[in-house]
């Protein structure tokens, strides 16, 4: 079957900014991404060097149940949202995805590295594109909407580096 | 205001797990709607190729603000109900910056990484590992890294930044995302060649509707309703002054701190330089400008008193707190110098004759605030509220910070000639064996919850405190103190990690004085603990199938190489585990092994946290610390304590023994 074309793009951003909305509303903080898999890490650490973990001093504040928390929740609520929206629109094909000229290891060489750096970024600057860009920025939050310059900033001056996985 | 789950403190529910998981849902499907599971769309961006990024992004960034904007208007939305990330200059630009070289290399942020792998995109797995892994990595690094996140500025919103209204910036800020979508509409016609959304009337409409809206906030933001809100709360606070509920008297006050009222936190807005010179005993020193976000978290939560030298700032500062909630602030009537004047003048210098009541008074404050001084950390109300969990074995750095706080008890377990030499400020001297004596003719046993909790109330304990045990040479006095705590249930005490020669060792403050202390009547619990178990108990556990017998004391008295008692060996079936191999020694102090030391050596003897153990030692001293750790540290959750131990055991020939020696050598 041939997937369904993406959304108004527009209508989307209003989704999601209702999405945002409500989760200042309801939960009275905004969304989150990055902290659930900063969890997960803390988690695997804790399963490998326990008491290094404990004694550590970022992830130890977080104690023996880091996966006790709501954003562990909201990143399982974003994976079973994409999942059913996925499937609904037939967009779901197990896949790498590159430029035709990009071999797969590559591109997923890539998608390491910058999972890496993602990481690391997100705990240094408390929250990623979901957190501090969107959250954070649509409450005005100084701080946030300074992350979301440099995000773009920073994606920019590195996107000619790494434009070879996208050509075709 | 609305009651979120942040602002009832719920956030670790299962309801809010549950709202937070129907959040993320909805955030799943709009980026997946959105096409944000598709690496090549998310990077399409930065290359100029596909704005799908920009225009949801800011479309759901304009959205939300103006929709916080009006809840916000309507008193929906106040930083009391929402938590606001902080600002962090350098963090939040630095992380900025590299997060935009990950993302742009790795294709996905986390967000979109969920959906990705949700629509089977391996490389989008790929991201997510990295990324766990890159969380791991700023753990490790943490210690290099953390300079950065130094620098908090607290909640710091943009219009305040630029000192422009907050409707205004949200004006222009819609304004510039309106430009932005016809500026991309504008470069993906002439990059694609389709015409998109470009001067389409879905585009006009859509770019007016924003429009409108945000400029429909400069109406609603001085909306009657607010206004009127806002008078309703002015005119709670005149009466309030006027009708003096908003002071404290200086009599009152000593009073109470002399009593050890932990309910009191007592605020000095003095300049540093004013606080270091001479500040009323236990309070702490916090700026005026500081005062919002550092007493937040005391907020109509005990009583907060603020002085100055005089009546004016504190005044300022009361009024500011109470516009912002704070319904539980007072200022001192007269300030410190009303306060020296009245309570600390010493009676010889007062003009008119003090009758024999005040002057005994006088002379209990003058004991109090001038006698024994503690230093009282800089702006450290807000590192720990009493009703934070209090972990195990607390750090010297831990107790350095709480020193000014008296609801923390420190309790010195050194013998009296050292203490005396000197100890860590405010704390009290005990010797180990006020705690256990003769119990129905065993010696050496924990005193019973009545004498216990009489030893309690001379020391000024009041259930609520937290007690922190500081031991010399054997940390097992330490938890021996613990087993008296949890005999009356005072489920909040801590060992001191490392001891008096951490903390030593360390060249922290020491003191000389005596701490002045007001004896409580505490409580006796009305049941006898679960904890301790006689011979009989012991006796019921052998060859039960799944429980323990752990015998802690040193190996050659468990085969009976050894022996100090009528027989020599151990209770049939039990483990040995000495206590000393629970201890890391080290130069200068020594401390208990890692936790997960500790739990690897200790999974191998007992089956699972839940197994029924019991402990014992000679006396119950040493098996008060396996205690400690297998309860405190561990988790184990039926551990049982014999306190009387070998010393019964041996002397009652009924019981049987095992012993590895066939001639055990005599008592030494």
């Amino acid at each position: 079957m041939r997937a369904k074309p993406y959304s108004n793009p527009y209508l989307a951003g209003v989704l999601l900014g209702m999405t945002v909305l409500a989760s200042y509303l309801i939960l009275g903080a905004g969304l989150g991404a990055s902290a659930g898999i900063a969890r997960a890490g803390a988690f695997c650490e804790l399963a490998l060097a326990p008491a290094r973990t404990l004694a550590s001093r970022y992830f130890g504040e977080w104690g023996a149940e880091p996966l006790n928390y709501y954003l562990v929740f909201m990143l399982a609520g974003v994976f079973c949202g994409g999942l059913i929206s996925a499937l609904l629109a037939d967009r779901c094909a197990v896949i790498v995805e590159r430029g035709a000229r990009c071999s797969a290891l590559k591109r997923l060489v890539f998608a390491l590295a910058g999972g890496v750096i993602v990481g690391f970024a997100s705990r240094l600057a408390n929250g990623c594109t979901s957190g501090q860009a969107l959250s954070g920025s649509a409450v005005l939050l100084t701080g946030s909407l300074l992350f979301l310059i440099s995000v773009f900033a920073g994606g920019y001056a590195a996107a000619w580096f790494v434009r070879r996985q996208w050509y075709d | 205001m609305i009651n979120t789950f942040f602002s009832s403190g719920t956030l670790d529910s299962p309801a809010a797990f549950l709202a937070s998981l129907l959040i993320g849902l909805a955030f799943g499907v709009a980026l997946e709607r959105a096409g944000f599971g598709s690496s090549r769309r998310l990077s399409g961006i930065f290359y100029f190729r596909d704005m799908a990024v920009l225009k949801v992004m800011f479309t759901a960034v304009i959205v939300a603000m103006l929709g916080v904007c009006y809840a916000k208007a309507f008193g929906w939305v106040t930083p009391d109900n929402v938590y606001f990330l902080h600002t962090l200059y350098a963090a939040q630009i630095l992380g900025g910056l590299i997060f935009g070289v990950g993302f742009v290399m790795g294709g996905w942020c986390p967000g979109t990484a969920a959906v990705g792998v949700a629509s089977g995109k391996i490389d989008a797995l790929v991201f997510l590992a990295g990324a766990l892994g890159g969380s791991i990595l700023y753990n490790e690094l943490y210690t290099v890294v953390a300079p950065l996140t130094a620098n908090d500025r607290g909640v710091v919103f943009g219009f305040d930044s630029l000192g422009v209204s907050e409707a205004g910036f949200a004006f222009v800020f819609t304004l510039i995302a309106v430009g932005c979508f016809w500026g991309a509409e504008a470069i993906e016609k002439k990059r694609n060649g389709v015409e998109g959304y470009w001067n389409s009337r879905f585009l006009k409409v859509f770019s007016a509707m924003l429009a409108i809206g945000a400029f429909g906030l400069f109406a609603v933001q001085t909306k009657p309703a607010a206004a009127a809100n806002a008078a309703a709360q002015e005119e709670t606070l005149l009466t309030g002054m006027q009708e003096g509920a908003d002071h404290i008297e200086v009599q009152e006050l000593a009073d109470r701190l002399l009593e050890g009222d932990a309910s009191i936190l007592l605020v000095d807005i003095r300049a540093p330089e004013e606080y270091a010179g001479f500040h009323i005993r236990t309070a702490v020193n916090i700026q005026a400008a500081d005062l919002p976000a550092s007493l937040a978290p005391h907020k109509n939560q005990g009583l907060i008193v603020l002085y100055s030298n005089g009546m004016t700032h504190p005044a300022q500062a009361r009024d500011s707190l109470a516009r912002l909630g704070f319904g539980n602030v007072y200022q001192l009537t007269d300030g410190l110098q009303g306060f020296l004047d009245v309570c600390l003048k010493p009676v010889s210098l007062r003009d008119a004759p003090v009758p024999a009541a005040q002057t005994a008074k006088i002379r209990a404050w003058r004991a109090f605030f001038l006698g024994a001084p503690v230093a009282a950390p800089a702006v450290a109300a807000t590192s720990v509220r009493a009703s934070e969990p209090l972990p195990a074995e607390v750090e010297t750095e831990w107790l350095a910070q709480n020193l000014g706080r008296g609801d923390v008890k420190r309790i010195d377990m050194r013998p009296q000639p050292e203490y005396k030499g000197g100890h860590i400020p405010g704390a009290l001297s005990l010797n180990i064996e006020s705690l256990r004596g003769c119990v129905e003719g065993i010696p050496s046993t924990l005193l019973p919850a009545k004498l216990l909790a009489e030893h309690f109330s001379l020391m000024g304990i009041r259930p609520d405190d937290s007690i922190v045990v500081i031991w010399g040479d054997k940390e097992q006095d330490a938890t021996l103190v613990g087993m008296a705590c949890e005999r009356l249930g005072h489920s909040r005490y801590a060992v001191l990690r490392g001891g008096f020669a951490k903390w030593q060792s360390e060249r922290r403050q020491l003191d000389t004085l005596l701490p002045v202390v007001t004896a409580t009547r505490y409580p006796v619990p009305a049941k006898a603990d679960a904890f301790t178990v006689g011979a009989k108990d012991v006796l019921a556990a052998v060859g039960a199938p799944g429980s323990v017998i752990l015998d802690v004391r040193p190996a050659d008295f468990f085969t009976g190489k050894k022996r100090d008692e009528a027989r020599g060996g151990h209770v049939p079936g039990a483990v040995n585990r000495p206590f000393a191999d629970d201890v890391a020694k080290g130069e200068a102090f020594n401390t208990l092994k890692p936790v997960g030391e500790l739990a690897a050596a200790y999974a191998k003897l007992i089956p699972a946290k839940d197994s029924p153990v019991i402990i014992h030692c000679r006396t119950g001293h040493q098996a008060s610390q396996t205690f400690f750790v297998l309860t405190r540290l561990l988790g184990y959750t039926r551990v049982r304590w014999y306190d009387a131990g070998w010393t019964e055991w041996a002397a009652r020939p009924e019981l049987p023994v095992v012993s590895d020696e066939q001639k055990p050598e005599g008592p030494k």
